[in-house]
């Protein structure tokens, strides 16, 4: 395990002050598009074995390996898309936001190295409506790469001409789901599908498609570059290269850094963050749905097996958040069911009626009137919904479900210290909805 | 939020007499945008984007036209407008302030913004002043956590908000912005 330095960062300094936007020229002069000439002399084959061999995982949060995804394109159907997932919606993400706001042709290097790689027709770049300025960003470095050639040319060998297009959302936590995102991106509610069909057979337009993450995408110039044995010596046997980490919350020095996977929580948080505001007492890994770390989890390794060994559901985007012993787990709790009801889509009863409800029990035990039976009754009704139990389509939920949960269960005195038993009369969920 | 509903007690007030979808808007969608995607409903995220901006908000008519403009029905325009939260169906002030209340925000203290803004301008979220110049909405994550607490005024991001400044930069804002919403 050694990290040679910043890889994807390589173009954004830490010092605030010296960081720009890098156009096209000066991407180029160090060293941009370098890449994309030495893939497009190898054959598709080849970087697709190349980027399995790399161990490249997912970085939006499943974690899935990337060259196994493409290679669940059917052969010889065709037009394929590309769909990029940058609709980064996760309360405590914002990785990708950074990346591009400076180095966004980093983002076009690795679609176009994708989309040679698997013939694809049109990528579609899904940016959240929220982000104004980095839609202008992409937008300009989208049209200098057609103005350079490294769009709207055919692809060598074949007929297919390839094109890159941005395409803006407009407020939906769940067009970040990936075929959520599909529907958006066909003019619809950003209603997830039942799978199958994947994706990868029929995606957008009904045709097969390939939805991959900003960060991921953006990993692919190096792995070209400097190979795949160099990208594994990164991070830990399952979890290879370099990660985005942004941390937020009770930290001095927020913000975005980069090392390899695997480092504990609490290297971030004292090499990079300038150390925690007053008392650790609790953090979340990766975006509000991973669940919460408890106080004696604060040297957890953030990798992609952090689920299995410390309770949450996984890494998710690590967005690390992190609380110090004066915060109100409870407030922020429903904090975060709040989130998960506002941004429910409505599809599934489970995930509908639950995270509304569980977001009613949170507010009554804030205002005052929690009952001893309501830790029970959170327990139950969170267990009941997402992908986990079966009873919804896409994962949402499960990010509901697996937040009270942890939560729950990692910190119960910060909840039944709440509870009261007595006889509460008069209590209006509307009023205490409202605290 | 998919449950946005039109409200049947007020009678509805057209606010235009001509077509919203206008000969100019029509042309730039299908120049720009309709080559993009196999399917011209594809285009209405886009359109609806050219709407707001140009209008502020979304009116009935407009999703009327649209539909027909894109060759499909207008229940599912009315169904995927509805969808998203950007796409208000009712006028909003000069300056559309989203303040972020995800988990970030609130730890780094979002409720001192809101609380700095409702002494200044008397306006709790989703409120307009009397002059019609701020809307504040509450909003989820913006992604810019590391900079919380922060707020979109219109198209522009304020990070690390101190609630007197805030309010003070909003309350010198111009009468007419650059930009529109």
């Amino acid at each position: 395990m050694a990290f040679p330095g910043p890889v994807l960062l390589k173009r954004i300094p830490d010092d605030p002050a010296q960081r720009k936007l890098f156009k096209f020229k000066d991407y180029v002069a160090t060293g941009g598009y370098e890449a994309l000439r030495k893939a497009m002399a190898m054959p598709p084959e080849d970087i697709i074995k190349l980027v399995i061999d790399s161990g490249l995982r997912g970085r939006g949060g499943a974690g899935f390996p990337c060259g196994t995804k493409w290679t669940f394109l059917p052969k010889d159907l065709h037009p394929r898309y590309l769909a990029v997932n940058y609709d980064e919606s996760e309360p405590g993400t914002f990785k990708d936001r950074y990346l591009c706001d400076y180095d966004p042709h980093i983002l076009l290097e690795g679609i176009a190295i994708a989309a040679y790689a698997n013939r694809i027709a049109i990528s579609y770049i899904y940016i959240r409506g929220e982000y104004h300025y980095q839609a202008k960003i992409l937008e300009e470095a989208i049209q200098e790469a057609y103005a350079n050639g490294i769009f709207g040319k055919p692809h060598p060998g074949t007929d297919i001409v390839h094109h890159c297009y941005l395409h803006r959302g407009a407020g939906a936590y769940i067009c970040g789901e990936e075929t959520g995102l599909l529907e958006s991106l066909e003019g619809k509610r950003g209603w997830p599908r039942i799978k199958p069909p994947f994706p990868a057979v029929a995606g957008a337009f009904a045709k097969p498609t390939i939805i991959n993450n900003v960060e991921t995408l953006a990993c692919l110039p190096s792995i070209i570059i400097n190979g795949a044995a160099w990208f594994k010596s990164m991070g830990t046997p399952g979890s290879a290269g370099p990660k985005l980490y942004g941390a937020s919350g009770h930290v001095n020095k927020p913000g975005v850094y980069e090392d390899e996977l695997g480092i504990k929580m609490s290297t971030l948080i004292e090499k990079y963050c300038g150390g925690v505001k007053g008392k650790y007492k609790a953090a979340i890994p990766g975006g509000v749905s991973m669940g919460i770390l408890g106080t004696d989890q604060y040297d957890a390794e953030l990798d992609f097996d952090i689920g299995r060994k410390y309770n949450v559901l996984g890494l998710g985007t690590a967005g690390v958040i992190v609380m110090n012993d004066q915060t109100d787990l409870v407030v922020m709790l429903r904090n975060i069911v709040r989130f998960f009801a506002h941004e429910s889509c409505g599809q599934c009863t489970p995930c509908r009626e639950g995270t509304a409800w569980l977001h009613k029990m949170l507010s009554r035990i804030i205002a005052g009137f929690g009952k001893p039976k309501d830790f029970d009754l959170l327990m139950e009704v969170a267990l009941s919904m997402g992908i986990g139990p079966g009873t919804t389509i896409c994962g949402l939920a499960d990010g509901a479900n697996w937040a009270v949960k942890t939560f729950l269960q990692k910190f119960p005195e910060d909840f039944k210290s709440r509870l009261k038993s007595g006889q509460v009369r008069g209590v209006l969920l509307s009023s205490a909805a409202g605290v | 939020m998919a449950w946005i509903v039109e409200n049947r007690l007020k009678p509805y007030q057209p606010t235009r007499s001509e077509p919203y979808l206008t000969a100019s808007i029509k042309k730039h969608i299908e120049e720009k945008y309709f080559p993009r995607y196999p399917r011209k409903q594809a285009a209405l995220l886009p359109l609806f984007h050219v709407m707001m901006h140009e209008y502020g908000f979304i009116a009935p008519e407009a999703m009327d036209e649209a539909a027909d403009f894109l060759g499909i029905s207008r229940a599912e325009v009315q169904d995927a407008v509805t969808f998203y939260e950007e796409f208000r169906l009712t006028p909003a002030g000069t300056y559309v302030v989203n303040v972020c209340r995800s988990i970030s925000c609130e730890l780094c203290g979002h409720r001192n913004v809101l609380q700095r803004i409702r002494d200044v301008f008397g306006i709790d979220p989703g409120e307009t002043t009397d002059d019609g110049k701020i809307t504040v909405f509450e909003v989820e994550c913006l992604g810019a956590c590391e900079q919380a607490p922060c707020a979109l005024v219109n198209e522009d991001l304020h990070g690390n908000l101190k609630p007197d400044a805030f309010a003070e930069r909003l309350r010198q804002l111009p009468a007419k912005p650059a930009q529109g919403h």
